[in-house]
């Protein structure tokens, strides 16, 4: 544990720093005050020698587990797994390691935080290490750092980051995406058709006359209906669709691995369904329609953008023609020049 | 009278150990190459009676250059000296024909030894 | 050319002291592994601590990185990074000899960079009398950018890294990996001593 060299040190008095007795005196007393457990075994996984630590935290008797198997002390091994590691330390002569985040711990030992953790364990990050003495049998040194308060906090955290990025994802008010996450899933969707050689259709979709909503019967009105309406539609979707919130009362859709004449059909079932739902605010019954423009994309599109245009093209055509219904990007006649 | 010898090996470093491994009378009439192809040239034109070689260089390596000597059927001994020193890498050397493997880093007493076991010295 | 550079026989002293670490290294690999490592030149080039960085990130198709870093005498020390295709991570539990349900993928990978850094720096480390120590090893998150990031976390600052590039090849597989070494200045500049002790003895 300590560098031998020391023994050579003398004193001004001529004294020697370090006798060997000292030293081996120092040795123990650290070994047994640290709070990492220590375990040596030999050559065919027979224990050697142990620090108080294990010994606290198995309550075993060390008279009683000396010159036992690993395996038998500790049933809980992997026993083909960890042979296979140990052979690797003793045969390639270097260290090996486990670490919690990828076994939560080897050895099964009670920690000191019972409660405010969810395992039963000691989380462990385990080194093993190769003695060599002047014995010719060579040794392994095990090394058992309690690092349940590590993971327990890096659980945490990971669940605060997943949170967050949940968060990040979602529209407040609807609790479908909102724009900048269904904008990235569109750039996604794009690269993997263009690289699958598939179809991919999008959805554009407008509230009508939604000014004049917020108008009549105020805001909150007109926040139910965007809230009910989103609902409404996600629960006409496959799983692989993509829905957002695209601005303020404009929603878009992204349908995977599906052509114009699926993506119209879709529309159509959405147009209708807003159109004969029955919404209710206060007691009062509300009627609701949308627009709806559709476009594939085609081998032209050489941006994920152009198809959004396309829809929008086809969006403003169903608002042109008197709302309430599906307009095709395939036919839309006069083109705006942007 | 002192063996014309040729040392092989694409390390500088290398080359200096194996001549400051031979013995002192020897250390006049040394050639070097730095890899196989250059080492098969002098090994054609010069009648080379001792070769050191290296197995591991870029192009031709150790191996390709004890194929070309069997093929040129040139008498000399080689003294593979290599770090790839895995059992079948000996094995397969000594059948093309080599002495002696020696692992690298090179020792004189081991080197002087090979040399005298085979009447070289 | 910076002092952290290395002059061309400080550069072959240290490739033929790779090489003979390498052979050792593969040979107990192979008694390990039982079974035939087939040896290449190992390539080194000192390089760049921002065209590393740049060449990293654009490799497209890296599967994982597990980094290791590692401690000697002499100030000798940095982080080994083990570098891994998508196609080369197929078999390791088998080449490791684990029944591929004992191990997660994750673990094999991190057991097979350790294996492959601490055998072959325990045998550089004995040629130039040192010993190593080492850190546990882990395995870089393969975010976007999340290199980038360890490299700018990493507790020296660096200038210059060595970067070598081993290609083990193995008889019944194929399985390739670039171990890139990371030194920090100060240890380069040790290294260069050491190298010149060498040298100085021819």
């Amino acid at each position: 544990m300590l560098d031998p060299n020391a023994l050579t040190h003398l004193k001004s008095t001529g004294e020697p720093m370090l006798t060997e007795p000292m030293l081996k005196q120092i040795n123990s007393q650290i070994a047994n005050q640290l709070n990492t457990g220590v375990l040596v075994i030999d050559d065919e996984f027979n224990i050697v020698m142990w620090n108080r630590f294990l010994q606290v935290h198995t309550d075993k008797a060390t008279a009683n587990i000396i010159g036992q198997s690993i395996f038998t002390i500790f049933p809980e091994l992997p026993e083909r797994w960890l042979t296979r590691k140990l052979t690797s330390v003793l045969q390639l002569n270097s260290p090996s390691f486990c670490s919690w985040q990828q076994r939560h711990h080897l050895f099964e030992l009670p920690h000191t935080r019972p409660i405010t953790t969810d395992s039963e364990f000691m989380a462990q990050n385990c080194t093993f290490l190769p003695i060599e003495t002047d014995c010719a049998q060579k040794h392994i040194c095990i090394l058992i750092e309690d690092v349940t308060d590590v993971c327990h906090y890096q659980g945490q955290l990971q669940k605060t980051l997943e949170e967050l990025a949940q968060m990040s994802r979602i529209d407040g008010l609807t609790q479908i995406y909102n724009r900048r996450h269904w904008q990235e899933s569109l750039a996604q969707e794009y690269a993997k058709s263009r690289r699958h050689n598939k179809k991919l259709s999008l959805i554009m979709l407008d509230l009508d006359h939604f000014k004049l909503l917020n108008d009549n019967y105020g805001h909150q009105c007109g926040d139910m209906v965007l809230t009910e309406i989103s609902a409404l539609v996600s629960s006409l979707l496959r799983v692989e669709d993509t829905f957002g919130r695209y601005g303020g009362e404009e929603f878009a859709i992204i349908l995977p691995e599906t052509h114009l004449a699926g993506a119209m059909e879709l529309g159509q079932r959405i147009c209708t369904s807003i159109a004969t739902a029955s919404l209710n605010y206060n007691g009062v019954a509300i009627k609701v329609t949308v627009s709806l423009g559709v476009a594939e994309l085609s081998d032209d599109d050489s941006r994920y953008e152009e198809l959004i245009t396309q829809a929008d093209l086809a969006l403003y055509q169903a608002k042109g023609q008197g709302r309430n219904k599906v307009c095709s990007a395939a036919f839309v006649t006069s083109f705006p020049l942007a | 009278m002192s063996p014309s010898v040729l040392i092989c090996d694409d390390s500088n470093m290398a080359r200096k150990q194996v001549l400051r491994s031979l013995p002192e009378q020897w250390k006049t009439s040394v050639q070097t190459a730095s890899n196989g192809a250059e080492a098969l040239s002098i090994l054609r034109d010069n009648s080379v009676e001792v070769l050191f070689l290296d197995l591991t260089m870029p192009g031709i390596d150790g191996i390709g250059v004890l194929q070309g000597i069997q093929k040129l059927k040139l008498n000399c001994s080689v003294f593979v000296i290599s770090a790839d020193i895995q059992p079948e890498m000996q094995a397969k050397v000594k059948a093309l024909g080599a002495k002696e493997f020696m692992r690298k880093p090179v020792k004189a007493d081991i080197l002087l030894n090979h040399l005298q076991q085979h009447g070289l010295l | 050319m910076s002092e952290f550079h290395l002059t061309e026989d400080q550069q072959d002293c240290l490739q033929e002291l790779i090489n003979i670490a390498m052979g050792q290294a593969s040979d107990q690999l192979a008694r390990y592994l039982d079974t035939f490592v087939y040896l290449k030149v190992p390539s080194i080039e000192s390089v760049d601590a921002k065209d590393l960085i740049q060449t990293l990130s654009q490799q497209q198709n890296t599967m994982a990185i597990v980094s290791q870093g590692f401690f000697g005498y002499e100030g000798i020390r940095g982080e080994a990074l083990l570098a891994y295709q998508e196609e080369d991570s197929g078999r390791i539990a088998d080449l490791l000899g684990y029944e591929p349900d004992e191990l997660s993928q994750d673990e094999q990978l991190i057991d097979i960079s350790s294996i492959l850094t601490t055998t072959f720096l325990n045998v550089f480390a004995r040629q130039i009398d040192n010993q190593m120590s080492y850190n546990a090893p882990k395995l870089l998150p393969m975010v976007q950018n999340s290199l980038l990031d360890h490299l700018q976390q990493m507790t020296f600052n660096w200038d210059v890294a060595l970067k070598i590039n081993i290609n083990y090849q193995v008889t019944d597989y194929s399985f390739n990996c670039n171990m890139i070494l990371l030194i920090p200045e100060t240890a380069i500049l040790n290294i260069k001593k050491v190298l010149d002790r060498i040298l100085a003895d021819f």
